[in-house]
């Protein structure tokens, strides 16, 4: 992995009123957004942003109240060109709306925000463990780490609920997916596919985003084998650059860390994960 | 049209470039604003609350979402006063007005925060927060039991040699008995409302969504509530009123002014979308370029409603 791309220098955010370019249901709950943000920065693995439908200082809708939280999924184009691409599913009001809104109305976007993915030093695997919607924040450093030593694991409920599946498919990088009711791939969560790569390869770094458990599971079967876990937490937050102090998590280190700001990628030993809610 | 409009305001002694601050614990310190938007424009900022020694929060989950608002309960997290003195001062830009505010659970610890604030060169004023729980009494906060706000008032007066504003708890029955202990014990201005006491259930669990069970309710829904009480408290004192609670673009600034404020703090709206504030003083000077008003301040306490 010498040639890893360096992406740890992270763009200041932008705020701005971005136009929909479209917005697709893609069954399961699953909807991919694609935003016109002129002047977008660019953004690293990792990275988020936070999303409002309606337009800046509007004062028309007051509820919900609270953006949301999205990983940057993909972007491509620059300057007036870009275009910024989101996966989400469907889990609330805020979502529903999201999904509701059609291609060109506006959105409130802040991003990119938070700390991204680390590189993966040399020598190391790169193994990416995706589940659930966790899968839309690693389809960036699947596809900048394409070519070098990787591989990609996702899971979801059934082959339906696989987030970008197509996407990763098309990368040219190793992937193996379970589900749960075995409709692709191995029948199980996607953890059991972690043991043989973690038998296997001498260098390892873990990069796991999903729900808690499974991200638990990543990070202590990561520890009991020596190796580097990465994990990218997702939380409630009012406003995602470190003001609200709402999206605090414990941290072995004593006292919390703020998601939006510290996160939402984390040395998986860091966190204190018995404290998680 | 808009330059020929005069938007300075005087609160209590803080002499401001226009009447929009942000409000205590939305506005972090400052400077995690800086990329959004310039502080320079801004009537000014008041600072998260500090205590004596830097404080670690709540548990998590710390925030939830309610109609048209928010809960929160963070508690006393916060640097410190003497790291914000030292380090978070010092990395604001010149010619940011800066309000710092006090929050602490004694009387005396509370003096002493003010003290080590006073003649600090940058800080244009200080706040005292009386929504903090008095542990002596109960947990019941300052603000709300007249005699322990008249001991906290007189105790910062004492301790602060500049402008001194109270920020007023909404979780009372009696506001205008609030502001006037406020007056009586020497304060320069008065803020309010703080956020109101509020409480978010999960029914799958049978349990309160925020960790704490109690929390702070602030944005949009508690706009009318913050009205009625600034209403309220500008007819019963003299000292001028910083209006706070759920304001999100000029037309609600306005109405807080309309009802007596001299001044707004932006809240909640810094969370949802960080270049919000100056927004609000843009539009409350053209709305008074508009009106034909020479200054902002005209709109102060200018309702008309004759059964006042």
């Amino acid at each position: 992995m010498a040639s890893a791309p360096a992406w740890g220098v992270a763009p200041a955010p932008l705020r701005a009123e971005v136009e929909v370019a479209s917005n697709r249901d893609e069954g399961a709950g699953n909807h991919r957004i694609a935003l016109r943000v002129p002047g977008f920065p660019g953004f690293a693995p990792g990275h988020f942003a936070m999303l409002s439908p309606g337009a800046l200082a509007a004062a028309e809708r007051t509820d919900p109240l609270l953006p949301r939280p999205m990983a940057l999924y993909r972007a491509s184009g620059r300057g007036g060109d870009a275009l910024v691409e989101v996966l989400y599913k469907v889990t609330g009001r805020g979502t529903a709306l999201l999904a509701d809104t059609l291609p060109g109305q506006r959105v409130r976007f802040l991003g990119p925000l938070g700390v991204a993915w680390p590189e993966p030093a040399p020598g190391e695997t790169a193994v990416l463990v995706g589940g659930g919607t966790g899968i839309a924040s690693l389809y960036e450093l699947a596809a900048r780490l394409e070519g070098g030593d990787v591989r990609v694991l996702l899971g979801a409920r059934s082959a339906r609920d696989l987030m970008g599946r197509d996407d990763f498919a098309s990368l040219g990088v190793p992937l193996e997916i379970a589900t749960e009711d075995g409709s692709e791939g191995v029948t199980g969560l996607v953890t059991a596919l972690l043991d043989p790569v973690l038998a296997g390869a001498a260098a390892v770094r873990v990069y796991a985003c999903g729900p808690t458990p499974m991200m638990r599971a990543c990070a202590a079967r990561a520890a009991a084998g020596g190796r580097s876990c990465f994990v990218s937490l997702e939380n409630n937050m009012a406003c995602g650059f470190g003001v609200c102090l709402g999206c605090a998590v414990p941290v072995t280190r004593g006292g919390y860390a703020l998601v939006c700001r510290e996160g939402p990628v984390f040395d998986a030993a860091s966190i204190g994960w018995e404290g998680l809610p | 049209m808009n330059a020929a409009v005069d938007e300075r305001v005087d609160l209590g002694g803080i002499a401001l470039r226009n009447p929009v601050l942000t409000a205590s614990g939305t506005f972090g310190y400052g400077t995690e604003f800086a990329p959004f938007l310039d502080l320079t424009r801004l009537g000014g900022f008041v600072a998260k609350s500090l205590t004596l020694e830097p404080r670690v929060g709540n548990p998590p989950p710390r925030i939830a979402e309610a109609p048209s608002a928010m809960l929160n309960a963070i508690s006393l997290e916060n640097v410190g006063v003497d790291a914000f003195v030292e380090e978070k001062l010092p990395a604001l830009p010149d010619g940011v007005t800066v309000i710092a505010s006090v929050f602490e659970t004694e009387i005396d610890r509370y003096a002493e925060v003010c003290k080590r604030l006073s003649g600090v060169p940058r800080i244009a004023g200080l706040e005292v927060n009386a929504s903090c729980p008095h542990v002596k009494s109960g947990g019941i906060e300052f603000g709300q039991d007249p005699k322990l706000l008249s001991q906290l008032v007189a105790a910062a007066r004492g301790a602060a040699s500049g402008p001194l504003l109270v920020k007023l708890s909404p979780n009372v029955t009696d506001i205008a008995e609030m502001a006037r202990v406020c007056e009586g014990e020497g304060a320069d201005g008065l803020s309010l409302i703080n956020a109101v006491q509020a409480m978010e259930i999960d029914i799958e669990t049978r349990r309160p969504v925020l960790a704490n069970g109690l929390g702070g309710l602030s944005g949009p829904a508690i706009r009318p509530i913050a009205l009625r009480m600034v209403w309220q408290a500008s007819r019963a004192v003299a000292i001028p009123i910083c209006g706070i609670g759920g304001i999100r673009s000029a037309e609600d600034a306005i109405k807080f002014l309309l009802c007596g404020a001299r001044a707004v703090q932006v809240g909640t709206s810094n969370y949802l979308d960080p270049g919000v504030a100056l927004e609000v003083a843009e539009g409350l000077r053209d709305h008074a370029a508009r009106q034909g008003l020479p200054r902002v301040a005209d709109l102060c306490g200018s309702l008309d409603f004759p059964h006042a």
